[in-house]
């Protein structure tokens, strides 16, 4: 398994300076071109494995593997693996550090040593990425939230990487917002970029991943695929994970008779599942 | 901040801040060696009018941007021109011969202020950076700048932030009350700002920044002809202005 994985946890343990927990014992991979949500309450760790995903922190006992070799924690090895991997953290404020939009994505490029018009190539598809090339000239302190982590997503995307980290990427964005960086994560993940996102929304990372990861108090409980998330209850109740809302709804259609049994990803697919087995219903909805 | 704003707005942001900044030199050049009050003065007006109609940077906010610096230069026209003390004591008396100097400097200074808020009202910061940075402006003390600004911004809002926080558990509710929130604010921000440095600084580390922050500008794809034009406009300036002396 940990062969074909792209980055992979081996028993991570580590705690803080001041002797709280981060990880203990955590274990899970990440295989190449998946989606992948870690889902677990506050405190589960979820930012701490993204951080020791760049290198940003350090296991004391256990490993981290990029490509099956362990992290070289070396300044030249860092370099190495954050040019490959990228990370966006939760909040945009820590991320952002020049005051206009199109020098902050030019930052990452610039590092990279690419010559002039390589970079200003990738900026601009980086800023067209996440739809925000009319934005450009703009100040970062005159956007908004949402624009704000996209430039963020864009600042990382410029760099080109193959896995991408995403810090609760939904947090804190209204409903039509979230709607819209679904589009954008699954455009991304559409491109072969992997993805690897923590969540505490079990609904959409029922809807979006392929693989879900159960974090909870400092290792991962069990890592399977979503779709076989319906038969995975106690492991989700373990996390504190409520079961997604839509299953909840297809039990109960199913058992009267007007859904098939296999359960749906997301309340569309529920709808359109019910428009075409039921079309009386909708015809007559009294 | 309300500079800021301005030059954010101005539609001409989108001029290459080389020509402006070219422009704006030749215009406080022309301010300094402005032959006659009068002609300084016209000097000051064209480049308000320029400002207002040009940059479009609206009337009220031009104002309350320059009133500081012209508060200051009343002031210094004011010492100028009176004489506080006399042998008998405090009385404040008008002095005619310091009337000529004191309306020219102020003539001059006028102009010279007009000529700064004409660059920076309508060119954002970080194309002043972009621009000093061109003309070997050392690395260092760009990084500084462009650290204090985007710090600044992220300071109002933690400052924002913490004042409402407190203002929603009443911590506002009367003279001294306020101040002792002030404080509690202030000494909060402190390890605050650490936190932000360090962070930042991470974040710096994972797009592979160790060394000094550098940045890619916007393109101005019509720079040369906009600094050509502005060279023109500023030689036109300096003749217009020799040939009247
Ligand atoms: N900088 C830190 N210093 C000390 N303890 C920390 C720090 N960051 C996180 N922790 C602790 O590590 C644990 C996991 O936190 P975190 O990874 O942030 O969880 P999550 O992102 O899942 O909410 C928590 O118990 C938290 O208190
Ligand atoms: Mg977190």
């Amino acid at each position: 398994m940990s062969g074909e994985a792209l980055l992979g946890f081996a028993a991570v343990c580590q705690r803080y300076e001041d002797g709280s927990r981060g990880l203990e014992g955590c274990s899970l991979s990440i295989r190449p071109g998946s989606r992948n949500a870690l889902l677990g309450r506050n405190g589960a760790g979820k930012t701490t494995l993204l951080l020791h995903g760049v290198g940003l922190l350090r296991p004391t006992r256990g490993q981290v593997e990029f490509q099956g070799r362990p992290l070289d924690y070396s300044r030249a090895g860092l370099r190495q693996l954050r040019q490959r991997v990228g990370l966006v953290f939760q909040n945009p404020e820590r991320q952002l550090l020049s005051a206009s939009v199109y020098e902050d994505v030019s930052f990452g490029p610039l590092n990279l040593g690419l010559p002039e018009a390589r970079v200003r190539q990738r900026v601009e598809a980086a800023l067209a990425a996440v739809g925000l090339t009319d934005c450009r000239e703009r100040a970062v302190h005159q956007l908004s939230f949402g624009q704000k982590k996209r430039v963020c997503i864009a600042g990382v995307l410029a760099m080109e990487p193959e896995l991408l980290l995403l810090d609760e990427p939904l947090a804190g964005l209204d409903g039509p917002m979230q709607r819209e960086f679904e589009a954008l994560l699954e455009q991304l993940a559409g491109q072969g970029i992997t993805i690897l996102l923590s969540t505490h929304d079990v609904d959409f990372a029922y809807r979006w991943a392929d693989e879900l990861h159960l974090l909870s108090e400092g290792r991962c409980l069990a890592s399977f695929p979503a779709r076989e998330l319906p038969r995975q209850q106690a492991l989700l109740a373990a996390a504190g994970q409520a079961l997604p809302a839509v299953l909840g709804l297809h039990r109960r259609l199913a058992d009267l008779g007007l859904l098939p049994a296999e359960p749906p990803r997301s309340l569309d697919a529920l709808l359109a599942a019910l428009d075409g087995a039921a079309p009386d219903l909708k015809r007559n909805p009294a | 901040m309300l500079i800021d704003r301005c030059a954010h707005a101005s539609p001409w942001r989108r001029i290459s801040p080389a020509a402006k900044g070219l422009f704006a030199l030749a215009a406080l050049l022309g301010a300094y060696l402005a032959p006659s009050p009068g002609l300084a003065l016209g000097l000051a007006s064209g480049l308000a009018l320029l400002t207002l109609a040009g940059a479009r940077v609206p009337l009220p906010d031009y104002l309350r941007a320059a009133a500081p610096a012209l508060g200051f230069l009343a002031l210094g026209c004011a010492s100028l021109l009176f004489s506080l003390g006399g042998p008998e004591g405090f009385s404040p008396r008008l002095l005619p011969e310091a009337l000529d100097p004191a309306v020219r400097l102020g003539a001059r200074s006028l102009a010279a202020l007009a000529a700064l808020l004409f660059l920076v009202l309508s060119t954002p910061l970080p194309h002043l950076i972009a621009l000093l940075r061109q003309l070997r402006c050392p690395e260092v003390l760009l990084d500084l700048m462009a650290l204090c600004y985007r710090m600044l911004f992220v300071f109002a809002c933690v400052f924002r932030d913490g004042r409402t926080a407190q203002a929603a558990r009443l911590g506002h509710a009367g003279a001294w009350r306020s101040l002792r929130s002030l404080g509690l604010l202030a000494a909060g921000l402190l390890p605050q700002v650490w936190l932000r440095a360090l962070e930042l600084h991470q974040a710096a580390q994972l797009r592979l920044g160790d060394g000094p922050l550098r940045f890619l500008a916007p393109n101005f794809p019509r720079a040369r002809q906009e600094l050509a034009w502005a060279a023109a406009t500023s030689l036109g300036l300096l003749l217009g202005l020799g040939a009247l002396a």
